[in-house]
């Protein structure tokens, strides 16, 4: 027999580092439950009129806070509006805020984390201090302070400029909620990334394998290819999950408190928040946006504790 | 014999918050093809910085300021990154103290193995991969086909100290720096690396440079032992010359602290009094006057320059610095 057939054992397979993870990943039920039901929530979010016959604005006021019935799943609520399409339109609202807010914060925290990490000295120092003081500032005070200052200029301004013009861009200042919303929870959410990704780069630099890959001669891009990044990106995966959900969260607790998305347009805080006025006489228009909300939460949680252990090969049995 | 390695006058040091931490203060001494040098000294008296110096692999923090290392009568302390580069791995092969933590987690065995042969030779994997199986086998893993396909958490710590080693010689290199390659296993499991390391030492024809605080491993191992102290070269002479005359009382006092069968139970075995110096501002003179017994008047002022002892060594000189004639005061084994 010669080496070479010695060398592909048939009895046990070979994976690469992602299908290994993938593997470990899909064995795990909790984690899999939580990934199906965030695709799911992807899936909705994206897809979501088309999936139902209802406008989220559309108002019945014959049909007024139904109970759930095949003809409206979750019931209406005190405007005769469909809850179930108000849910998936919230849905949207709580993803497009998500994915913004932790690209936003990836982006700003890969950028100052793997500068520090990387050069060290006075420059870590400097972004050390830009990471303490923007965790001391509260997230709600600030998104507070945003809607008092900020909006009503920005959206007066776009008054005027509507009358002024008549572009139809100036008629709609729904996207000024956003744009707000999910700017202000960015520039306080990237932080927790950079530091992530900071205590990575500086963990992983003086790990003893590096040296020793450097001391068989292996260059320095190699190094960064095949040592640093997949060291790091298990950390830096399971905060892309918890962060996504955490970002959904906050947007919803936001809205709850009338500070973010505002209606007409539907999020699952604003939903909660007018369902409590009536939930003693009519639960369901409480119970589906708040029962989604905490569904979801737990998927994220599911997923990132799923994703942790699958890309972390030490803890593989 | 001829030449593999020379290091002369060599200077490390670290830039700390207000100053240099004196690491290396020029060490000077050479390496015949097939040698086998055991260098000893206590933590921090910077053994395994010198000999990391020898192919630049040392932190951002230190940098090396004064003397040159040839290896194969290439300069390498003026040599470029990528030239650098090219040596380590294809002619100075490293092995590692912790083997716990010195294979990335995230790599499979064989991959890992061949990293060094693929990039230095540009051969294809399957056959660094044969290769590494061969390697495998020689430094006594079983099963090595198997074990290419493993990741180093399925390997316990002498076997994956067993990789390392297969992962430095793989690239059949002239030189390897073994760098306390025993101090995290036990007992047993270091007996075993010790025989192979002799083993692959006779059948490959290396030089090995074997680094340590343990003076009583390197007996019946190495040809020639090197003493050092705070950064000094204090002593270097062929292995029955330490055992048998040691002529600096730093190598005096590390013997008599080796406990032996007569060592009355009991009894408090010998120890040198006092700390070792402290780099960052090293006493003038004899870095080991502070702790010497023999001391004389000049080893305050004077650092004491490394020099053969006339009469003493046969054919490879007995150096010692110190400004005492140790001569028939030493040891008595």
């Amino acid at each position: 027999m010669t080496d070479q057939a010695l060398l592909l054992p048939q009895e046990e397979k070979q994976f690469s580092l992602a299908k290994d993870a993938f593997i470990r990943l899909v064995a795990n039920r909790l984690a899999i439950v939580g990934m199906v039901l965030v695709v799911f929530l992807f899936f909705v979010a994206i897809f979501g009129p088309y999936l139902t016959p209802y406008d989220f604005l559309s108002q019945d006021l014959m049909s007024r806070n139904q109970a759930p019935s095949w003809l409206h799943w979750f019931g209406t609520d005190d405007l005769g509006r469909d809850i179930m399409s108000r849910v998936i339109y919230g849905s949207r609202t709580a993803v497009i805020v998500g994915f913004s807010t932790v690209s936003f914060s990836l982006v700003i925290g890969i950028f100052l984390g793997a500068l520090g990490g990387y050069f060290g000295g006075k420059i870590d120092a400097f972004i050390v201090w830009l990471i303490d003081i923007t965790m001391s500032i509260p997230s709600l005070l600030l998104v507070i302070v945003i809607n008092v200052s900020l909006k009503p200029p920005l959206v007066n301004w776009m008054d005027a400029q509507y009358v002024a013009t008549g572009n139809q861009i100036y008629r709609n200042t729904i996207w000024v909620d956003f744009v707000l919303v999910f700017g202000s929870l960015a520039l306080i959410k990237w932080p927790k990334a950079a530091r992530i990704i900071r205590g990575q780069i500086l963990s992983i630099r003086n790990k003893n394998y590096v040296v020793a890959a450097e001391a068989l001669g292996v260059p320095t891009s190699r190094i960064v290819r095949r040592y640093v990044i997949p060291n790091a990106i298990g950390p830096i995966i399971v905060y892309i999950s918890a962060a996504l959900g955490e970002a959904m969260v906050l947007e919803s607790s936001f809205s709850f408190l009338g500070v973010g998305v505002r209606p007409p347009i539907p999020s699952w805080g604003n939903m909660i928040s007018d369902g409590l006025r009536i939930w003693q006489m009519y639960p369901h228009v409480l119970a589906a946006p708040a029962a989604v909300l905490a569904i979801v939460t737990i998927a994220f949680s599911f997923l990132g504790d799923g994703l942790n252990d699958a890309l972390n090969p030490r803890q593989w049995k | 014999m001829t030449k593999l390695l020379e290091v002369n006058n060599l200077h490390t040091r670290f830039k700390v918050r207000n100053g240099y931490l004196h690491a290396v203060n020029g060490v000077s001494f050479s390496l015949d093809k097939g040698e086998m040098l055991g260098v000893v000294g206590e933590s921090g008296c910077g053994k395994s910085v010198s000999m990391m110096s020898l192919i630049r692999l040392l932190p951002p923090a230190a940098q090396i300021t004064e003397g040159e290392v040839f290896i194969d009568g290439e300069d390498i302390t003026n040599a470029s990154v990528s030239r650098v580069n090219a040596i380590r791995g294809s002619k100075v092969g490293m092995i590692f103290q912790d083997p716990m933590t010195s294979l990335n987690p995230f790599m499979k065995i064989g991959d890992q193995i061949i990293e060094g042969i693929v990039y230095h030779k540009k051969i294809a994997r399957a056959d660094a991969l044969s290769q590494a199986a061969k390697y495998l086998k020689m430094v006594g893993i079983s099963n090595a086909e198997h074990r290419l396909g493993e990741y180093p958490h399925q390997l316990s710590g002498g076997m994956r100290q067993r990789v390392m080693i297969a992962m430095a010689l793989l690239n059949e290199p002239s030189l390897v720096i073994a760098d306390e390659p025993t101090t995290a296993l036990d007992v047993t499991i270091q007996a075993q690396i010790v025989e192979l390391v002799k083993g692959l030492r006779e059948k490959l024809n290396m030089s090995i440079i074997w680094i340590t605080h343990d003076l009583s491993l390197l007996a019946g191992m190495v040809d020639r032992i090197m003493v050092m102290y705070g950064g000094y070269i204090v002593e270097e002479a062929v292995i029955d010359d330490i055992y048998k005359s040691p002529l600096h009382p730093y190598t005096i006092g590390l013997l008599k602290s080796i406990p032996s069968l007569k060592t009355e139970a009991g009894s408090r075995l010998p120890s040198i009094p006092g700390a070792p110096p402290n780099l960052f501002t090293p006493p003038t003179g004899c870095p080991f006057s502070p702790r010497c017994t023999y001391k004389v008047d000049r080893c305050q002022s004077e650092v004491p320059a490394l020099a053969a002892v006339p009469g003493a060594g046969g054919d490879r000189p007995h150096r010692v610095a110190c400004w005492v004639d140790m001569r028939g005061r030493g040891v008595e084994q």
